[in-house]
Formats: C-alpha cells, structure tokens, sequence
C-alpha cells in the first residue's frame, strides 16, 4: 500500500491506474519493457502497436495473470497484489482477445459470474436461502439484466454464450467485466472480427461506459476507432514505449509511421 | 553397505521396466495431450502374448534355447500389444479427439477394465498368477557382494540400448522431426504438410512396442504375472514420467530409474513391503506438488 | 468403418427406389408381420425357455417388446415423414430384440463366452415360424425407415397441452418409470432381461430422437415442486409393495447411499470439473468412523455414540480429509489431478489394510449392531396400515432422509453464486480467476463439498451393509462411482439416480453372467463414452459441449497442463 504522490499529477487524487516500469521477460524474449503507463478518471487511453508488440502481455501482467519480471502496479494509490481475483476485486477489468466467455453458461449467467466478487452470500446461505439470500440473489439478476440491456443484448439473456454469434460475444465480455463494479476497464481488441455497423456501435458502447464514470485502456489494430475515441494514445513497438501522447501528436509522428510501415526507402 | 548397493542394483533394474512404459505415457501425452491410462494393460497384454508364445506356439524342443525362445516371445508381445493399442487408438480414443479431455479419460479407464477383464476371463488359468519362463538360465552373477541375475543385466542392456534407439530416432530421422513437430503444435505440423494422425497412430506403437518389452521383462525377473500388473506398473511408470517431466523423452528414462531406486531404498529401509505401493504416490504426489514441471520439464506456468 | 459406409450406400440406393406408396407398403407389411410374428409361437417345443414362447395368439416372453415397438413404427411412417431417425431406431430394436431371441432360443447354450449356459439349444430347428415372420418384418420396417429421405431439421415436440393435462403426462411419466422399474426387478431370465434392455434402449432412443424427453424433462422442471412431491411419494411407497420382503429394499437402499455419494461427486467433477479417481476414500473414511463409533463388535474404539452424531462426525473427518489431500493438489490442472487422487485413494487403501490396531486390517470392522433411537430398534419388523415392513425398511427410511438432503443440497447449490462459479471454473479457469473468483478456495470448497457427502453417505453404508472392509473401497469402486454420474448424466441429479440404479440392477439381473459383468462394464463405458458422451440424463450444457466442440467459441478446457504454452495464457 504506498500511495506514490510524487508522480501524480495532482498530489490529491492519485491516478486510476499507475503502472512503472512493468516488465516482462519469457526466457530470452523481453515481451514488455520498463513501460510506464497513466490512467486518470474518465480517460480513454488507447494502446496500440504492431503485432507482438507486447500489449496483451503488458494487460496480463496488470491483472494478474502474468507476474511482472520487474515494475509496480497500482490501482487509485493501492499496490496491486499479484492474484487474479484480488486485481479484479480492486476494480480492474478485463476482457479477452480471444473471446473467453463460459461457452455453456448462458449470457445471463455469464454475467452473473461477473458478480461473484461484489456479493458474499456462503455455502450456508445457498443452502438455507434466507431473506438475506434472496435479496442479494435478486439484486445480483436485477444488475445482470440491467448490463444486458446496457450492451443491447438483454433478449439474449437466456441463451447459452456458445450460441451467440460473435458480435454479441464481445459485447457479452463486456457486460461480465463491468458486472465487477470496475473503476477502470482493459479491452484488448473489442473491435476484432467486427463489420463497420458493430465497429460503430462499439464505439458507442465504450463512450457510454466512460460516461458511467469508468476510465478504459483499449487495445486496438483499427485506427480510425483508436483515433476518434481515445484521449490519449500510447505506441508499444517491441515491448517498449515508443511515443504516448493525443492522437493527432501520435498520427504526426514519424517514429510511429516507421514502427508500422518500416524505414521509408530512399527515393521510393 | 553392500545392502545398499545392492538395493541400488535392484532399484535400477525396477527402473528399467517403469522407464520403458513410461516412454509411452511420455510420447502419448506429448502428442495429444491424454494421459493413456490403458497403456499399464498393453504392457499387461504384452507380457501374456508373450507367454502365451511360449507356451502354445513355441515346441518343446526349442524351449530351452534362449537365442530362439526371447526373439520370438518378444516379437509376438510386441505385435499383440502393438495392434491392440492401434486398435484402442483407432476406435477408442479418435473418434473423441475434438471432445472435453474427461470424455478419452473415461474410455482409456473402461479398455483398461476390459482388457484385465478379458486376460483373466480367456487366458488359461490367469484368474490367478501364471508362471513365467525365466529364459536366460545360468548362476547369478556376483560383484563385490552384489548378486546380479543373468536376466536382470541382459534386461538392463535391452532397456538402455531400446531407450538410446529412441533417443536417436526421434533427434534424427524425418519421422522423429515429424513427431516434435507434431508435439509442439499440431495445426500447424498439419498446414506444413505432416500427416498428424500417421504421427499420433506411430507414437501409439513405438509406446506399445516398448510396453510389450516391458512386459516381457517384468516376467522373467518375477518368474509369474498376472492380470492386475498393468494397474500398478501404469501408475507407477505414469509416476516416473511426471517425475522426469511429462512430454520429456529423457525424464521419462531418468525419472523411471529414479522411481525404481527410491521404490527399492524405501522398501528396504523405510517403509517395509506392506507399503512399497505408498512410496511411489507419495514421490507423485510430491513431485506435482513442488515440482510440476518434473526433473528436466521446462518451466509451466501453473497459476492458482 | 466399413459397414457405416455400405449403410449409407444402402439407404442411398433405397431412398432412390422406394417411392412413398411403396414405402407405404412395404412398412405396412413389415409391422403386419411382426404382429403375426409376435403372436405365433418362437420355439417349436418346450424345452425350459423363458415365456411360454411356444404358445400362439399370445405375445409371452420376449415376443412382447418387438409388438410394442411396432405399434409406434407404422404411425411415425405415415404420421410425420422425416422421422427417419426414430424410427429406424424402433425398427432396429424389433429386428435386434427377435435376432438376440433367435438366437437364445436355437444356441443358448452354445452361445461365445458362454452368456447364456442355462438355456436353449437344439439348433434353428426349435426356431418357429414365429420368430421368423418377426424377423423379417423388422427387416423390412429397417428398409422402409431408411428410404425415408433423410433430414437434419429438428422438430421440437410441443404438444402445448392444457396445464392439468401436464401434471397428468408428469404423473404417467413417473408411473411409466416406477412401472418399469418393477417390471425389469420382475423379469428373472437372463435372456428376457437383455430383451428387456434391448427393447428400453430402442424405445428410449425412438422417443429422445422424437424430442420426447426433452419436452417431459422440461415439464418436470416447469412442475418442479410436483414432481418432487410426487417421486418422494413413490420413493415412499415402495417398500410396502414389497408385500414385508427385504430384498428388494436391501437393494434400494444401497442404491440410495451409493446414488448420495455419487451426487457427492458430482460436485466435484460434474460441477467444479475436477476428475476424482479417488472418490471412494472419502465414502470409505465415513464408512470406518461409523462402523468405529457404533458399537460395532469388532470395533477398536470402545465409544458409542449416537448415530445423528456419528454421522456428522463421519461426514466432517472425511471433509478434513478432503481439505488436506486437495490443499497440496488443486493448484494442479486438469489430468494430474486425476492421478494424484487415484494416487491417494490407493494410500487410503493400503493404509486402511495395514493399520491393524485402528481397522482390524483386511478383515474389516463387522458386526454393526442395529440403529437404536431411544427404545425403538431399528431392526424390528413394523406393522403400518395392515402393511407387513420388514426391519430394514427402516434403514431404507434413514437412507431416503440422507438422499433426499443430499439432492437438496445439490440443487440449491448448483443454482447459486457458489455453483456459478463452479461451473465458470469448469468452463475457463483463467476467465473465472479474471472475473474475481477465487478458483483455488472455491475448488477447495467443491473437494470439501464433494467429501462431506460422501463421508455422510459412508456412515449410513456402515449400517446398510452392517460391515466394513478396506476391499470395498478401491479403484474400482471409484470409478463404479465415477460411472454411475458420467453414464447417468454429469451435473445432474436424475442422471446420478439412474447411474447408480443402473449400476446396481443391472449386475442384479445378469447373474448368468456372473464374473463376465466387470467386462461389461468396460465396454459399457467405452460405448456410452463413444455414442452419447452426456449420458443417459443430458444436462442442456454438457450436451451442448460435447456433440460440437466448436473451437471459435473457445477451447473450455483451456490449455493442457503439459503442453507447449507460449501464448496459452491469456491473449
Ligand atoms: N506465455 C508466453 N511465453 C512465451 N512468450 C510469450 C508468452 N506470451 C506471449 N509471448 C510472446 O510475447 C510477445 C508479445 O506477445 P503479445 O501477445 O503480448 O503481443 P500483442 O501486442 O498482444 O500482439 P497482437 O497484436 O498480435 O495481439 C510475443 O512475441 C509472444 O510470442
Ligand atoms: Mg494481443
């Protein structure tokens, strides 16, 4: 628990998320390296970088499911701790790259699971349902079905993950991570395998959630969504930091041109 | 002194057979990922077929040749434990490759149980222990001390010169290649043109092949088998696999060595027979516990 | 391999020639047949074969299933075309169920591996006419389902009835299912008992492949409470139809704290997804401490308590015991944990064999004196309404008490936060971890679960069988257990029930068998595995799972504990 007021950018309130100098090295491969990253209220970062780049490992080991080799991680001041669920109960939340839902849970269910951290009804209490259980119980389906229709896919609410089709998949990810109560959300590449139409509504859904008050790190290869939504953008090329700034500063610069298309030729 | 050296004989000798099938777990579970749980009952039917060589097929006249006896009681364990795993891989395990892993794990225990079922039920007088044909007659052999059997060294030789082959094969030749291929990722060995299910059908014999050595080799250092041997000899060679690191060639050898010595010293010094069983779960269960990648594994991520 | 390839041809070439009036035809034919077939006589003299089976206008013996069968075959032919499925199903059955009897009735004795030495004999020649014109009606009813063009389309079965006449199809549900039960305790001759089987398995599969028993199952949960009402009715009742016999009773009970442990470990490996080979520990651990602290007469601890006590005290130890084997090995995936536990499921065996001073060793704990509550003993003989109950009605009682808490328990779990979060784990570890569960305590708390009741079901076994020995708690019987929840239908409770009647009845039956059941049992488990991986009692989720393992949705298993695993992680 240090709350490191130093670096914060108003002594006050310390960021959502303060990462420094996470790294992350598998055998001889640095994956991630040294990157610092800042996340205050209501901000929309996005990450983005050529494959391999490094950003799924840099969000697993922000939540846990990857110990940094070296680097510091905290939440609103709070160092996190190193396990998955304790990451998530401090108000991180993630979805998967590639879609992890309960395939043969339904959406509703899913979404449920997402509360399992915020309610505490017992073994005891499951098999007695009391007054307090059932309480709890509907309050927790009441939410679930609220989140549903946050993401638009509340008649789907009986229907097992498996069977969706994959736009509402990514959609149902993210009703789970937010069914967390999370103050900062991570999607690594919500957009992927998406036509226009649900890119754009995708969008929506990601200003929507900021509006709740949430902040939100996105991982992104599609620019135009990158570029129109994010406060603030943060280049991952080879595991490191290469550029962080607007997304007009990030567009401008050479570095990041060169990062994605190579070195320009001579002449060509 | 001399007791422990010779314990320490005894525990190499043990090792040898547990290596051999351990092999076959290794490869088997390296390829597609599945505990074989009925490769302990080819080993079992390897050692049958075998005897029953010896004792229906093969005349009289030639039993006490050992230079004609072994090849042929070998070759026939091997063809009958090798078609019998193709058999289980073919119609068993195949059809449920795409399935959750509890679904081959159920059938792999299901041949187990049929397999000991049918030895006990249809081969002559295996509802109890048969005797088995020492073959390599001749005194024991006695250095500094320690008494060695004939067949415990040729035994011996045969296992490190079957597991040096292996090593060689799978290093060097195509196949080999194909195999780690296979093992490392096998989508991808399929786009690059390897007929994976050719590759899974050969690594099921290869392990079969040297289960029914196996086999054979359990017989003539105890002199008498029986139905129930694949149960312990599986989860006993399944032990020395994990011990050595599952999917590791080497450390299936290594770790059956290990298995045999530590089974050996803590019959004789700590645990006494009545619970010679407890001492290889209890190296299992040790093993996964603090280390799961086993001996020589690689590191794997195991988070809670 | 082979033979599926010249069915299909087969059905191919049929579905090309046979026009519907000829399709017609030849299916009117061929359920005439078997009718005429059914009521002649099968054998041409008697000789001992099960049934009356050489007498005519009357379907005795076996001939009755195959008449059964057919009374749905020719509706489904003309009634709904594209029922292709179901009825070669039914039609299968006739032609399989007259084939089995053919051959009883000509080779009984003859018979490979010797399954039916008592009876039958004399060659084709006592074959009769009969059998024949069954036969060959089967066939032709197997040809005219096959020219049926074949669809993939599933039609749900929605009678959409008024709701009164829902409790009536729930209350014939469950009355067909008792009915059965005593019908299949009734039937003695082996032969018959295959029959028997043979013909449930055609009428199950004709009625699934319909989509019957999803609407039935559907009812029941829409009807739950009664449908609970009305099985703990039956349940109940049994033992007074048993006119003060205690066999059968003896059977059920035993039925009862086997089917309780099973529900214990479906827990476990239904719902939380943890393979447990050695489940039987648990139940064996319950069994020592109620033997133990029952006043057993070759107990080594001389203090008795009250049973309510001990069984709390089993299902507690065992609970520990639980917590202590799964705290070193939960953090472990998948396959491993399946041999650690077989591993210490062996250790409590062998232990249990050589701590003499604790287990009398090999020769057990026996002598487990009757149940006494107060002044009333548990062994006497009642008198209730003019009914005769044999004493060991009164243990059947106990044991129907623990199973029904047991199933509460189960039920109330599965549908919790607590269950969820087993299921999330079953489903994707990483995901459930991502999501704020802590897999580890939960799967601690599914293995502790998952003991608690086996340990319960162990102390009330203590006094059901009245003697404890270490032989009954081996591999086998683990994965007795194990199939007893996958064959019945993992996750689910109806599924545990069946398993574990199946299990026990079924052996009951084939005494003719004798020391040829273990080798059933293996094939049974490879074919069921094989053919209907979710059990008889689908669970709408694992059938789901296991008829398309669909890889865009997300391997459930997540990565394989050994395997390569450089982006297995999360991506
Ligand atoms: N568990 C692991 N073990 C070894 N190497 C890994 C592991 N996980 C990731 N890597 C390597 O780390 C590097 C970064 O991978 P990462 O998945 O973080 O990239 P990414 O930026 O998310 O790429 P993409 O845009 O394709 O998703 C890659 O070279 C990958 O192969
Ligand atoms: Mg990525």
């Amino acid at each position: 628990m240090s709350v490191s007021a130093s670096s914060a950018p108003t002594a006050a309130t310390p960021p959502v998320l303060e990462a420094r100098g996470v790294t992350k090295v598998f055998g001889g491969l640095t994956a991630v390296d040294g990157v610092d990253l800042e996340v205050g209220e209501r901000e929309i970062v996005g990450l983005i970088g050529p494959n391999g780049a490094g950003k799924t490992t840099f969000f697993n080991c922000l939540t846990g499911m990857e110990t940094p080799t070296s680097g510091r991680i905290s939440y609103r001041g709070r160092t996190l701790s190193g396990k998955p669920h304790r990451v998530t109960e401090s108000g991180l939340a993630r979805t998967f790259q590639n879609i992890r839902l309960f395939p043969n849970m339904t959406a509703l269910e899913n979404v449920l699971v997402g509360r399992h951290c915020r309610t505490s009804q017992g073994v005891l209490s499951a098999l007695g349902r009391g007054p307090r259980y059932r309480r709890e119980e509907a309050d927790g389906r009441a939410r679930a079905h609220e989140l549903l229709q946050f993401v638009g896919m509340d008649r789907h609410a009986e229907t097992l993950a498996r069977n969706l089709p994959y736009g509402d998949q990514r959609r149902l990810e993210i009703a789970r991570a937010l069914a967390t109560d999370p103050g900062l959300l991570l999607l690594d590449e919500p957009t992927a395998g998406m036509n226009p139409q649900e890119t754009a509504s995708a969008m929506q859904l990601v200003r929507r959630i900021r509006e709740q008050g949430l902040a939100i790190v996105v991982i992104e290869h599609d620019m135009r969504f990158i570029f129109s939504l994010c406060d603030r953008v943060a280049v991952l090329v080879q595991g490191q930091k290469l550029v962080e700034g607007t997304a007009t500063e990030v567009q401008q610069d050479p570095r990041v041109v060169e990062a994605y298309l190579g070195k320009p030729v001579d002449g060509g | 002194m001399q007791q422990f050296l010779q314990q320490l004989v005894n525990g190499v000798v043990l090792g040898a057979t547990y290596g051999l099938i351990a092999l076959g777990y290794t490869m088997v579970y390296g390829i597609i990922q599945l505990i074989n749980f009925a490769h302990g009952e080819i080993f079992m039917v390897g050692a049958f077929a075998g005897l029953a060589m010896y004792s229906y097929v093969l005349p009289e006249s030639m039993q006490g040749n050992p230079f004609i006896v072994l090849p042929l009681v070998i070759l026939a364990a091997v063809i009958v434990s090798v078609t019998v795993a193709l058999l289980v891989e073919r119609y068993g395990y195949r059809p449920l490759r795409r399935a959750p892993r509890l679904a081959p794990l159920i059938t792999a225990i299901g041949v187990s149980i049929f397999l000991q079922e049918l030895v006990r039920l249809f081969y002559p007088g295996a509802r109890s222990q048969v005797s088995f044909p020492r073959i390599i007659e001749g005194p024991n052999l006695e250095l500094g001390g320690v008494t060695i059997a004939r067949t415990s060294l040729f035994l011996l030789v045969v296992a490190l010169a079957l597991m040096v082959a292996l090593q060689t094969f799978i290093r060097t030749s195509r196949t080999g290649k194909a195999m780690r291929a296979t093992s490392q990722d096998a989508d991808t060995a399929r786009l690059m043109g390897i007929n994976t299910d050719r590759i899974i059908v050969l690594t099921f014999a290869l392990g079969a092949a040297l289960a029914a050595v196996a086999g054979v080799m359990q017989g003539m250092r105890f002199v008498s088998i029986d139905f129930r041997i694949g149960f312990l000899g599986g989860v006993k060679a399944f032990t020395a696999a994990v011990l050595g690191g599952i999917g590791n060639i080497t450390g299936a050898m290594l770790g059956g060595f290990v298995l045999g010595i530590v089974e050996a010293m803590t019959t004789q010094y700590l645990l006494g027979s009545a619970y010679k069983d407890v001492a290889a779960f209890v190296v299992l269960i040790a093993v996964l516990v603090f280390r799961p990648q086993g001996l020589l594994g690689e590191r794997v991520a195991v988070r809670a | 391999m082979i033979v599926s390839r010249v069915a299909t041809s087969t059905s191919e070439r049929l579905q090309a020639t046979f026009t519907r009036p000829v399709r017609l035809a030849v299916g009117g034919a061929g359920s005439l047949l078997v009718v005429a077939g059914c009521l002649l006589p099968w054998a041409t003299f008697f000789f001992g074969f099960p049934g009356k089976v050489t007498l005519a206008g009357f379907p005795g013996g076996s001939r009755l299933y195959p008449l059964l069968l057919v009374a749905v075959a020719p509706l489904l032919l003309v009634a709904v075309e594209g029922r292709r499925r179901a009825g070669l199903a039914a039609a299968w059955g006739v032609f399989g169920i007259t084939a089995f009897n053919i051959a009883a009735i000509g080779f009984g004795r003859d018979l490979p591996l010797g399954l039916l030495e008592e009876r039958g004999g004399g060659g084709l020649g006592a074959v009769a006419i009969g059998a024949w014109l069954a036969l060959a009606g089967g066939a032709l009813l197997i040809a005219a389902f096959a020219s049926l063009p074949s669809s993939d389309e599933e039609r749900p079965f929605r009678p959409g009835l008024p709701a009164a006449l829902e409790l009536l199809t729930i209350a014939l549900s469950l009355g067909l299912i008792l009915f059965a039960v005593v019908i299949a305790l009734e039937v003695d001759e082996t032969s018959r008992f295959i029959s028997l089987i043979a013909f449930a398995t055609a009428a199950g599969m004709t009625l699934a492949r319909l989509n019957v028993f999803a609407y039935v199952t559907e009812l029941f949960d829409r009807h739950r409470t009664v449908t609970l009402a009305a099985a703990a009715i039956a349940a109940v009742v049994f033992p007074f139809t048993q006119g003060g016999n205690a066999y059968w009773i003896r059977v059920f009970a035993s039925i009862g704290v086997f089917a309780a442990a099973a529900i214990g470990l479906n827990v476990v490996v239904g719902l939380a997804g943890l393979l447990d080979l050695g489940y039987i520990a648990f139940f064996g651990v319950g069994a020592y401490v109620g033997a133990l602290f029952a006043g057993a007469a070759r107990t080594t601890v001389h203090v008795k308590l009250p049973f309510l006590v001990v069984v709390v005290m089993g299902a507690v130890i065992a609970a520990i015991f639980g917590v202590i084997i799964g705290a070193p090995t939960l953090r472990l995936r998948g396959d491993y944990l399946a041999i650690v536990t077989l591993g210490f499921g062996e250790i409590f065996r062998i232990l249990a064999f050589n701590f003499d001073w604790l287990t009398r060793g090999p020769n057990g704990i026996s002598g487990v004196p009757d149940l006494a509550i107060g002044s009333y003993n548990f062994g006497a003989t009642n008198e209730v309404l003019g009914f005769s109950l044999p004493g060991f009605a009164n243990y059947y009682f106990v044991e129907l008490i623990l199973l029904a808490a047991i199933i509460l328990a189960f039920t109330r779990l599965n549908d919790s936060r607590i269950g969820r979060a087993w299921i999330a784990i079953r489903e994707d570890e990483t995901a459930a971890a991502a999501m704020g569960i802590n897999t580890y305590r939960l799967k601690m708390l599914a293995f502790g679960i998952g003991a608690f009741m086996a340990g319960a079901a162990g102390t009330v076994n203590a006094h059901v069988t009245t003697q404890v020995s270490p032989d009954s708690y081996g591999f086998l019987e683990s994965i007795l257990l194990l199939a007893a929840v996958v064959l019945g239908g993992m996750g689910t409770i109806g599924g545990a029930l069946l398993g574990s009647a199946a299990l026990f009845i079924v052996p009951e039956k084939l005494r003719s068998f004798q020391d040829k059941r273990l080798l059933l049992f293996g094939i049974a488990l490879i074919v069921i595995i094989r053919f209907r991986p979710e059990g008889i009692v689908a669970n709408r989720r694992r059938k789901a799972e296991l008829h398309d393992a669909d890889p865009s949705t997300g391997d459930a298993s997540g990565a394989p504990p050994g395997a390569p695993v450089v982006g297995a992680v999360a991506q």
